[in-house]
């Protein structure tokens, strides 16, 4: 063979040989082994650590709060949308609770003609525009007991059974003669059946009431409700002064004014009126609140910050309004 | 003289061609030989793979899976919280150019034949959210006439024939066995051919680290059982994920019970992501 030829081909030769070893040392070990990429990468992507954890991780340690969220509506809106991604906690600190709930509600809850119409939607300048939504809604359990029940009773009945039942303790007229239990002369009618039925279905219990309302029927919680809505709730002065200062209470009572109105008169009658009330039934009402004796997803978010001192001034802020005088303010949307 | 010189040439040839030939065949018989071999190699790894453990983790086989995500745009509320889980979740540049995930908005007005499109990226919506890092759609359109309007979550089509991967020049993306297009930063080299080959946007450019990225259905988190970021996140089930192994996956009754539409189908890219409720302008 001619050597140009057996050169050329040597040549060639060399030239395949250092490229197959160039492309054999600079190709990773896992290259080809699927396929034309690394095989390594999918593992390495594989590992890296999830930032967002899951309920089911905050439950380890708030399950109280994950038995309430899980069991109401903001059930699909998972604890770290509002609080943050759980990843680090609790060694590296506490997660953000949420102050601006007016900006983060209206996230999802703002109306726009884009959503769909399935989704509860305000419109922010005309819903309680001054007030942030944890004031009444817990955002844990955000819906409000606020179904306004039906009132049809006949309050000649009401009057017979309160005689026969509830007088001894609520007071002829249904002014209650001792300071622990509430007077119920001009209290709304649909609150009333609501507590009613709650204490007679044992949602809400109480030593001296669970006896008493498991002997109502329907019908009888119907007429006494009727009754008691009926009623004047003038009441004599209480002679005890109040132990709280109705100045200070006044300040704290922005928070409860959404609900009950700002002198206790509530806009919606699902909730109790409060003007008037015995003091020291409201102080009581408001610690079972806050000691989770008396659960109400609303009053026990509302409640969690207040001090024996705050829950003293409130009592005797709505203590001192009076009943059923004020006009009450309208049903905003 | 010249004939015979001739016929020296003839042979000569014949001589190098046969040696070639033969070394050919030698060569031939070397290559079958080692391609056998290597079969072999390949067989029995895959062999002891299946039989040792799964790839690419313990727990989990990606031969076993094949993902797929559904979109329900008559749900969505707009409230962009997938949008900011899969930003946390994925350390996306905290800017109004780098989504994994995103949200457009139609709206329809009165006597207007186009809709007018936006997404959390408008200068309007970054100035209701206040910063590039938070994200909310403005009321803009609460005085219009609105005719129809709805909100479309966008993401990684993760298509069967993915056209980013056939344009990457180094090997550095690729489809994986259970259906998700992956990105390699370690061999990926910036070129951002495949940010220009996608068809949907779906690829950004990641100037902090050099390299293109892209959702991954949330990767890490799928290979450990758990669900992308963005459909936890979901507060109203918009975004669905699952195995179109298996027949009972949220994934599989989406596609299932409902008349489900894909994005862009004449590119023939058959992508992995089913909407429910758009309109023909959503592409």
């Amino acid at each position: 063979m001619p050597k140009h030829i057996v050169r050329l081909i040597l040549l060639l030769a060399g030239g395949l040989a250092l490229g197959l070893a160039a492309k054999w040392y600079f190709t990773a070990g896992s290259f080809y082994e699927f396929g034309h990429y690394r095989a390594d990468s999918v593992a390495q992507i594989a590992a890296h650590q999830p930032v967002f954890q899951t309920p089911a991780y905050c439950q380890g340690c708030h399950s109280e709060r994950h038995a309430q969220w899980s069991a109401a509506n903001h059930k699909t809106v998972v604890c770290e949308v509002c609080h943050g991604p759980g990843e680090g906690h609790p060694q590296k600190g506490k997660l953000p609770i949420p102050g601006d709930t007016r900006r983060l509600c209206t996230l999802c809850h703002e109306r726009m003609a884009e959503r769909p119409p399935t989704q509860p939607q305000i419109d922010p300048a005309r819903h309680f525009p001054d007030q942030q939504c944890a004031a009444c809604h817990n955002p844990h359990a955000p819906k409000l007991a606020g179904v306004v029940a039906e009132v049809t009773g006949d309050a000649g009945a009401g009057r017979r059974k309160h005689a026969e039942s509830c007088a001894s303790c609520h007071g002829a007229g249904g002014i209650s003669p001792n300071d622990t239990w509430p007077n119920l002369a001009g209290q709304n009618a649909a609150y009333l059946v609501r507590i009613l039925g709650a204490y007679k279905s044992g949602a809400q219990t109480d030593v001296m009431m669970s006896p008493v309302a498991q002997t109502l029927s329907d019908a009888d919680i119907q007429n006494l409700a009727a009754y008691y809505a009926g009623l004047s709730c003038k009441a004599p002065a209480s002679e005890k002064a109040a132990a709280g200062d109705a100045g200070a209470g006044k300040a704290l009572a922005k928070n409860c004014a959404a609900c009950h109105g700002e002198t206790g008169v509530g806009a919606n009658p699902a909730w109790p009126n409060i003007a008037g009330q015995k003091a020291v039934y409201l102080a009581n009402t408001l610690k079972a609140f806050r000691a989770g004796l008396r659960k109400d997803p609303m009053m026990g978010g509302v409640v969690r910050g207040l001090s024996d001192a705050d829950i003293a001034n409130l009592a005797a802020y709505y203590a001192a309004q009076s009943c059923g005088a004020g006009a009450k303010p309208g049903k905003t949307s | 003289m010249k004939k015979l010189e001739a016929i020296g040439a003839l042979r000569a040839r014949r001589l190098f061609l046969r040696r070639i030939g033969g070394a050919a065949t030698v060569a031939g018989a070397a290559a079958a030989a080692g391609t056998a071999g290597l079969v072999r190699k390949v067989a029995a790894k895959s062999e002891s793979a299946a039989a040792e453990k799964s790839f690419p983790t313990p727990d989990y086989d990606w031969t076993k899976r094949k993902w797929a995500f559904g979109v329900d745009a008559t749900k969505c509320i707009g409230c962009l919280r997938c949008v900011e889980a899969c930003k946390t979740e994925n350390a996306v540049p905290l800017t109004a150019h780098h989504f994994r995930t995103w949200v457009e908005r139609y709206v329809y007005l009165e006597g207007e034949d186009r809709p007018r499109i936006d997404s959390q990226a408008d200068p309007v919506n970054i100035a209701a959210s206040g910063s590039e890092r938070e994200y909310r759609f403005a009321n803009r359109y609460k005085d219009a006439k609105v005719e129809k309007a709805f909100f479309v979550p966008k993401l990684c089509n993760q298509c069967e024939h993915p056209p980013c991967v056939q344009v990457c020049p180094v090997g550095a993306t690729y489809k994986a066995k259970d259906g998700v297009v992956l990105i390699d930063h370690d061999y990926c080299i910036g070129c951002r051919y495949c940010v220009q080959a996608c068809p949907y946007g779906a690829r950004f450019f990641n100037e902090e680290q050099g390299v293109t990225d892209k959702c991954t259905w949330c990767y890490h988190r799928i290979t450990k059982g758990l669900q992308p970021a963005c459909v936890d996140a979901c507060p109203v089930g918009a975004r669905v994920f699952g195995d179109r192994n298996d027949k009972q996956s949220p994934i599989s009754l989406f596609i299932r019970n409902n008349r489900v539409h894909v994005l862009k189908p004449e590119t023939g890219n058959v992508p992995n992501v089913f909407y429910v409720g758009i309109d023909k302008e959503v592409s």
